[in-house]
């Protein structure tokens, strides 16, 4: 049981500067998700944790332990590799006992911890097995395992479902989340993907080209991205941005793009009365853009025309591919919508879910 | 009906003989340089074959049929051979494949190993230069070796001398590898003493067959997934830890066949050890093959020569298959992922 923290860390491989002044606190038995696209830095992050990097300046804290200069077996972690780096000779049995065995851990303690870890993930019956006689899931379930049984202060986790298939993925993350209820331990987990973030983390930090770019609970970073690049990683479909200038006049607020203008509802104005002429960004999520004649009552609602471009039927809920003028966006819609591809519509922007970032920044302006 | 089943069955025999009239030449020109002279060898070796039978053959009326006595003479020490006992050519053989294949092998990983350290300068250097071995003529190495081990000029007394100066003593040093027959290591291996000719050939033939284990070794390192040894380090494995459990039985599925190569190769090292020792001294160095040899070249019995070349051939192929199984029984480890 231990809090992690990340202290003005940077890594540079020769001249490419990996990570930049990376500050991240995370709390005891929390489960923090690093998510960012490829080559972001979160894998690296992990690894400096792990201690399979070395960091180039800062301080990486266990608990109150400095562990800079600490071996990665001295750092009582446990990780989980993406390609599970089972030993292949090794049966799963003797996978998951290898580090107490190093660890010269009683037979019986081997024994116990190992069964115990066995009858949690539900590979019991594996265990005389070789890793290549399992498949991805089981390969998985035994990594975790292994992680398990060593009781670590930190588990951490590298992109560990990715070579998974996307129904056992929804089912490992259940599970994985379900563990950490379980063990009550920091959890620290590396992911591209946003919906694995949101799903399992108790906190999220989004990464960006080695920066960090907004740390907070997932429903915080849903409604209040920081800004751009946050505002379109996290969601899916992602949110719909449009190049805009914020227009005010006689104390009303504009937003008016090249094909449409909407209004900003008098309540919500009061950051945007000063920022006449300003370039911006507008942005709004999928689901709050609506088909008229399903829309919810009691918004403010701001009608914008469009052409259907594209439409896409998932039964519960519709995908419309919109254009208006040269913006193309995209709304999730009633699945009781009638429109279809060609036709000219309006749809109604739910104005009291907007997001204006400023166009040079690319930060939220709120 | 039936007329149609009559001749697909026609069809069917000659398609069936058409194989064969397509391997017949193989197997002609195979009989004529394989199994006629395989034949012939089994039966002269029961016969006093020598040099004055060989315009007739065997038509000539000379020749006798004397049974086993040639095999017998042979397992009994009975040959009017010096210093020839079968048993101890035999045991030699085996030992030095072995003692070869046990230098060669753990030589090669460790090598391999450290050549395999990331960040080392000039890597590939290293690694071209100990494939050279493998591509000089066996007849050269051998040549160079030899003079290497002279007593008077070689260099390896020289170096022995400036050694023995480092320790306090001048005294120039005159090894007579290739000549003293006392064992350095009395009653090192039972029933066939190792001269000092046998250490020779041990170091010579060890700058030769290394390269090729290492090179098998290097081979299969780079098969070895990095995260498994992070997963290790991790796991708490010190490097030497690491070395013993992940490396060495992950580099098994590639090393043992290797080894078996090694062996057969050893075992059967006619070139480099004719070159060299020519068997001496006292026939101590002499292996069945290059002892085979002598038997027809020098002393010109072909009848005996033809025994101990059956014996041979029963020896190689009870190796053979003990080394197939060994082969067949390495499984290969799939990897994790």
């Amino acid at each position: 049981m231990a809090s992690v923290t990340f202290q003005n860390v940077f890594k540079k491989f020769g001249d490419l500067e990996i990570i930049k002044n990376l500050n991240i606190h995370v709390e005891d038995k929390e489960f923090l998700v690093l998510v960012g696209p490829s080559g972001c830095g979160k894998t690296t992050a992990l690894r400096l944790l792990a201690g399979l990097e070395e960091i180039t300046d800062g301080e990486i804290k266990i608990g109150e332990r400095v562990v800079n200069d600490v071996a990665p077996k001295d750092r009582d972690i446990a990780m989980v590799f993406q390609s599970y780096a089972l030993y292949p000779h090794l049966s799963v049995y003797d996978n998951m006992a290898f580090g107490l065995k190093l660890r010269k851990t009683p037979k019986e303690e081997i024994k116990k911890r190992v069964n115990d870890a066995a009858e949690i993930l539900d590979i019991t019956h594996l265990l005389d097995r070789k890793p290549r006689q399992l498949s991805g899931g089981q390969r998985q379930r035994v990594a975790v395992g292994r992680a398990i049984v060593r009781e670590p202060k930190v588990f951490l986790f590298d992109e560990p479902l990715s070579n998974l298939d996307a129904k056992l993925r929804v089912q490992m993350r259940a599970e994985i989340s379900k563990l950490h209820q379980r063990l009550q331990t920091t959890f620290i987990y590396v992911t591209h993907d946003q919906t694995e973030a949101m799903t399992m983390a108790s906190r999220i930090a989004v990464i960006n080209k080695g920066l960090l770019q907004q740390l907070d609970t997932p429903q915080a970073l849903y409604d209040k991205p920081n800004n751009l690049f946050v505002a379109g990683f996290i969601g899916s479909p992602a949110m719909n941005f449009f190049s805009a200038t914020l227009n005010v006049s006689d104390g009303k607020v504009l937003v008016e793009t090249d094909s449409f203008k909407v209004q900003i509802p008098e309540a919500l104005s009061a950051p945007y009365k000063n920022l006449g002429g300003k370039n911006i960004i507008f942005g709004i999520r999928p689901e709050n853009i609506h088909d008229p004649e399903f829309a919810p009552p009691n918004i403010h609602g701001e009608k914008v025309s469009v052409k259907v471009d594209v439409t896409e039927l998932m039964g519960n809920e519709t995908f419309l591919y919109l254009m208006s003028g040269k913006n193309t966006f995209i709304a999730r819609v009633d699945p009781r919508s009638k429109k279809r591809v060609g036709d000219d519509m309006q749809v109604i922007f739910d104005m009291d879910k907007f997001h204006i970032f400023d166009a040079s920044t690319e930060e939220a302006v709120r | 009906m039936a007329i149609s089943k009559s001749t697909q069955k026609a069809r069917k025999k000659r398609q069936s003989n058409l194989p064969y009239l397509y391997l017949l030449p193989a197997f002609l020109i195979m009989g004529v340089i394989t199994f006629y002279p395989l034949i012939y060898q089994v039966i002269i070796s029961f016969t006093n074959f020598e040099s004055k039978h060989l315009l007739l053959g065997l038509r000539s009326p000379e020749l006798e049929f004397i049974g086993f006595k040639n095999y017998i003479d042979i397992f009994t020490a009975a040959l009017p051979v010096e210093n020839f006992n079968f048993f101890r050519v035999l045991t030699f053989n085996f030992w030095w494949a072995i003692s070869n294949v046990f230098l060669h092998v753990p030589a090669g990983v460790l090598i391999a190993t450290l050549l395999n350290t990331e960040g080392l300068w000039l890597k590939k250097i290293y690694r071209a230069a100990y494939i050279l071995p493998v591509v000089v003529p066996p007849l050269v190495v051998a040549t160079v070796w030899t003079n290497i081990f002279d007593e008077r000029y070689g260099a390896m007394n020289q170096l022995l001398a400036i050694i023995g100066g480092f320790f306090g003593n001048p005294d120039p040093v005159y090894i007579r590898w290739f000549e003293d027959v006392k064992p350095p290591i009395p009653g090192f291996l039972p029933g066939a003493p190792l001269t000092l000719a046998y250490y020779a050939m041990m170091i010579a033939n060890f700058w030769l067959g290394w390269p090729f284990m290492s090179v098998v070794a290097t081979g299969a390192l780079q098969s070895i997934p990095k995260d498994l040894y992070e997963a290790a380090s991790i796991d708490g494995a010190t490097g030497s830890q690491q070395f013993w459990n992940i490396t060495v039985p992950l580099l098994r599925p590639a090393m043992i066949p290797a080894a078996v190569y090694g062996f057969t190769l050893s075992f059967n090292l006619f070139n480099f050890v004719f070159f060299m020792t020519g068997g001496g001294p006292a026939r101590s160095t002499e292996l069945l093959v290059t002892f085979a040899y002598n038997l027809v070249r020098n002393l010109r019995w072909y009848g005996v020569a033809a025994a101990f070349a059956v014996i041979i051939f029963i020896v190689a192929l009870i190796v053979f298959l003990i080394t197939n199984r060994i082969t067949r029984a390495t499984q290969n480890y799939q990897e994790a992922g």
